[in-house]
């Protein structure tokens, strides 16, 4: 088998909202069965970049693709490009920065939900996978319950938990670790390497937190208005000393990144 | 224009193959059982009425013999699908379009877009197909009671001769009619829904809750202006030649 292509390719990714500038000329590449951990202060388009990552958002210009697939060549409205599309998202597991739970569904069937659609599983199996997801993320009986009667951070983790229920090959959190104490947020760490070892599962965690990087990044990525500061592995980013990245790292309001 | 697209959509979503059952279920069950209280209330009220309505004139000239003749038309052949449809439609529209709106803003079409689930199939056509096949029947629900509504007018309380009033409906309301009323009921449904759809499902995310808002409240009042023009037309489609 030749070598396998990079889990994720950026090349000069632009997008803007009107005269809102987001993303500008993001390059980058992430080898297979890897960890990127995609640090930025708020506002800055990392939940953009996710989305444009899945096809939910197109970018204005360069070109993004998954395991070698071009996924911005593909038109969302005509139906063959629909499926391909569909096809490359399978690839994925996504925890969205709200969870985005389906909140007229119980948490169990949430979790059950993409198995339910895309594998021939049995009820049985279903219900096993879906207790052994969420006792991961440290839920019990809570099965029964509706979205809507969770706190925040239980309902972060069920969207993990859902996100990871197929063992895609991708997975994209966006802030797994935001809303958790730090003890849930360390447990979720810890799965994430467990996942990844396991599974050799690629990840790109969107994150403010930059112990949870030290912890788990194979690459880390510093991204500030719209352009990718920094970008390597996670050796290369802490000894290169650069600014930005230091400041984040010292948590100090001195430096190039600057609130206003 | 956007709109013509979004029923391309659906159309292709509501024919390529059964809808999820649970899902078609919970929407039937919404639309149709959760509809009657309203409807049996409105309606039974609305068959006195037109009994009561039309005695008062009728009796003038000595006509109120004629009165199972006017309910009959009135009732089964207008009133009852159009009232059925807009609130009926008004009810379960406004229900649609907010559940939709508010899966929009809060990332859960998205999310299903991202599980490789189309939305279109998983949640439209399902709602579709729900009110499509529910509407008709609460029609034909409709003609019943508020026939029998009309009759405890007409009979029990204003002393109308009660093998007459039904003759006479029996006489002007044929199986036709009935089948008119089922087939308006699948028009008016099938519109509701598209149209409530519609606008639940445009709304942005970053509109929030007042888009919410927005979306029901143009699901109501753009399905109902739809049922009562349209009814116009397909009466005169049917009943004029
Ligand atoms: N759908 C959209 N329409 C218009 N502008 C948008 C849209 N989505 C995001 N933006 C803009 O893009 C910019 C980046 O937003 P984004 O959500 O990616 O930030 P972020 O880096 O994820 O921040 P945070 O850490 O707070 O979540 C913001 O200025 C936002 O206003
Ligand atoms: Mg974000």
């Amino acid at each position: 088998m030749a070598e396998q292509a990079p889990a994720i390719t950026l090349e000069r990714v632009c997008k803007s909202f009107g005269p809102n500038r987001v993303l500008h000329e993001v390059s980058l590449v992430l080898p297979a069965g890897k960890i990127l951990v995609m640090l930025g202060p708020s506002g800055t388009g990392k939940s953009v970049l996710l989305r444009c990552l899945v096809g939910l958002m197109k970018p204005d210009s360069g070109r993004i693709f998954i395991e070698g697939e071009d996924i911005t060549a593909l038109d969302e409205r005509r139906s063959a490009d629909r499926d391909k599309l569909f096809a490359l998202r399978r690839k994925f597991g996504m925890l969205f920065q709200d969870g985005a739970l389906f909140d007229d569904m119980c948490v169990g069937d949430n979790v059950a939900f993409p198995l339910r659609q895309h594998e021939k599983m049995s009820e049985t199996e279903i219900a096993q996978r879906v207790k052994e997801y969420l006792d991961a993320v440290g839920l019990k009986d809570v099965q029964r319950k509706m979205p809507a009667e969770l706190s925040g951070g239980m309902r972060k983790r069920v969207a993990f938990a859902r996100a990871i229920a197929l063992q895609p090959r991708i997975v994209l959190c966006d802030e797994p670790s935001s809303g958790l104490d730090p003890v849930m947020s360390a447990t979720l760490d810890d799965l994430i390497l467990d996942l990844h070892r396991r599974y050799n599962m690629t990840f790109v965690v969107i994150s403010h937190d930059t112990a949870e990087a030290r912890t788990i990044a194979s690459h880390i990525g510093l991204l500030y208005k719209g352009v990718l500061q920094t970008f390597g592995t996670k050796e290369q980013v802490l000894r290169s000393n650069g600014e930005a990245i230091n400041q984040f790292f010292d948590r100090s309001t001195k430096g190039p990144i600057q609130v206003l | 224009m956007e709109f013509l697209h979004f029923v391309r959509r659906a159309l292709v979503a509501q024919f390529s193959g059964l809808p999820p059952r649970d899902e078609f279920v919970r929407h039937a069950l919404d639309a149709g059982v959760g509809s009657l209280p309203l409807l049996t209330l409105l309606t039974i009220f609305a068959g006195m009425n037109l009994s009561v309505q039309a005695y008062g004139t009728f009796v003038r000239f000595g006509g109120q013999d004629l009165l199972g003749l006017f309910c009959g038309v009135g009732g089964i052949r207008e009133l009852y699908p159009v009232m059925a449809a807009v609130i009926c439609g008004a009810r379960i529209g406004a229900t649609l379009a907010a559940s939709l709106a508010n899966m929009q803003i809060s990332e859960q079409v998205e999310a299903l877009e991202v599980m490789a689930v189309d939305p279109m199939r998983h949640l439209v056509a399902p709602r579709l197909w729900a009110v499509t096949l529910m509407l008709p029947l609460l029609c034909g629900y409709a003609d019943v009671v508020g026939l029998a509504a009309s009759y405890w007018a007409a009979v029990d309380q204003m002393g109308v001769n009660g093998g007459t009033f039904m003759e006479q409906v029996r006489d002007i309301v044929h199986l036709e009619d009935l089948a008119a009323g089922v087939f308006k009921g699948v028009v008016f449904g099938w519109l509701v829904a598209l149209v409530s759809c519609y606008h639940g499902y445009r709304a942005l995310k970053r509109d929030g809750a007042e888009g919410v808002g927005v979306a029901t409240n143009r699901a109501i009042v753009h399905s109902a202006v739809l049922c009562i023009v349209l009814n116009m037309f397909l009466s005169a489609l049917l009943y004029v030649r």
